[in-house]
């Protein structure tokens, strides 16, 4: 405030001086007076107002001189140095604009910065979040798979025991009956004459060990399959006794079977009769061939319907 | 009496050989103010360089009308002196442009980069 009340003052001053001298001042004082009104119009006044009033004090000091003695030396001097200080102050005020712009610039770089500072930590931070949810999916999936191959050793290891069972089980049932794969599925044939007496269905005792191997053979079977039980008769006798013997017998093998393990739901009985005989019936080998059980285990097609 | 003349013309000549003293505070100042432009790098300003070397032409002038006797010998100094530190002002305003221009290149460099 007292600065700009000082140069009022001095250009009113100065106005004064000029209005006294003006028609003979020298060029270099003439230059100097209008440089002060131009610098003290400008940015000097506001950003270099001590180095305006420095370059007033040696204007006045010219003007006086002029006034005085008129265009001297002396008054070129100082109208020189006025000239040379209030180019200074502009100098200088346009230095300072330029200051104030690299500080503005700094500041509004630091919180540029900050700000992506900021944004960069939190991208880092959900990347981690990312990452950790990613590690943990990864694990639980790794678990996964693990299990998933524990589980398939161990279905293997199943599989192979119970192919081993049924290899083994199937081999000691070739040695007491007979073993044929047709369309209606695998056929065990058992003699009739080792299972029971003439015209009789109780098993003997010593059909019963063999058809604990039959039973060990059966449960070695895949789980998924039927199995029917035949009786089979020659021809001689009638029909209203070979059927219901035939039947008799197959269900009497049946229950055995089931009482040995094998699964009742998945085992049925059925009496043929004569109905299918083997070979014909015309001699005593024939027949005792035709007199028979069998056990058929249905392929897995035919057992799902 | 001739003698008395002679002493007396002797004494006149010599007191109008009489030399000025320069203020030593401001001979130096102007001398510190030219060494202090030419490490600003007046040198490499044309303005800057224009007053530096109008600068050291006036010292020299100041110094030898000191010597001749001559009062304005203060005021050249003075013109002297008022062109050294211009000189300083005006090379100092060149270095703190570029600096400026080079804060404000930084600045949007810095914008760009945040700028996906």
């Amino acid at each position: 405030m007292k600065t700009i009340s000082t140069n009022l003052l001095a250009t009113v001053a100065l106005a004064g001086l000029m209005g006294a001298c003006a028609t003979t001042a020298p060029p270099q004082l003439v230059e100097a007076r209008n440089a002060y009104t131009a610098s003290n119009s400008g940015l000097a006044a506001k950003l270099t107002p001590t180095e305006l009033h420095d370059a007033w004090l040696v204007l006045v000091k010219a003007n006086k001189e002029f006034d005085e003695h008129g265009d001297t030396t002396m008054c070129r001097d100082y109208a020189y140095i006025a000239q040379n200080k209030l180019q200074l102050a502009d100098v200088k005020a346009r230095t300072e604009l330029d200051r104030q712009k690299i500080a503005e610039a700094v500041k509004a770089g630091v919180v540029v910065r900050d700000s992506q500072v900021k944004s960069s930590r939190a991208a880092l931070t959900s990347t981690r979040e990312q990452l950790k949810e990613e590690r943990r999916d990864s694990n639980a999936k790794s678990a996964e798979i693990e299990k998933t191959a524990e589980q398939l050793e161990v279905e293997k290891q199943a599989r192979l025991t119970a192919e081993g069972r049924l290899a083994g089980a199937m081999k000691d049932l070739a040695a007491i009956a007979a073993i044929k794969e047709e369309a209606r599925g695998l056929v065990i044939t058992l003699s009739g004459s080792i299972l029971f007496a003439s015209n009789k269905y109780a098993l003997l005792e010593t059909a019963k060990t063999k058809l604990d191997q039959v039973a060990e053979a059966l449960k070695a079977q895949d789980g998924d399959k039927r199995m029917v039980v035949e009786g089979h008769t020659d021809s001689q006798g009638s029909d209203r006794i070979n059927q219901p013997l035939s039947l008799n017998r197959a269900s009497a093998v049946r229950d055995y079977l089931v009482s040995r393990g094998v699964d009742s739901d998945k085992i049925t009985s059925v009496g043929m009769g004569s109905s299918r005989p083997l070979l014909d019936n015309r001699n005593a080998e024939n027949r005792a061939n035709n007199r028979r059980v069998e056990i058929i285990i249905q392929p897995s097609h035919l057992s799902t319907r | 009496m001739m003698k008395e003349l002679m002493m007396a013309l002797a004494v006149l000549g010599l007191a109008g050989c009489t030399s000025v003293q320069l203020p030593a505070d401001r001979l130096e100042h102007s001398e510190a103010s030219i060494r202090g432009a030419e490490e600003v790098g007046a040198s490499g300003v044309p303005a800057a360089r224009l007053h530096l070397q109008l600068a050291k032409d006036q010292i020299d002038t100041a110094k030898k009308m000191a010597a001749a006797g001559e009062e304005r010998s203060v005021l050249v100094l003075a013109r002297a002196e008022s062109d050294a530190e211009l000189a300083i002002g005006l090379a100092r305003e060149v270095s703190v442009h570029a600096d400026a221009l080079r804060a404000a290149e930084d600045l949007k460099a810095v914008r760009d980069r945040g700028t996906p």
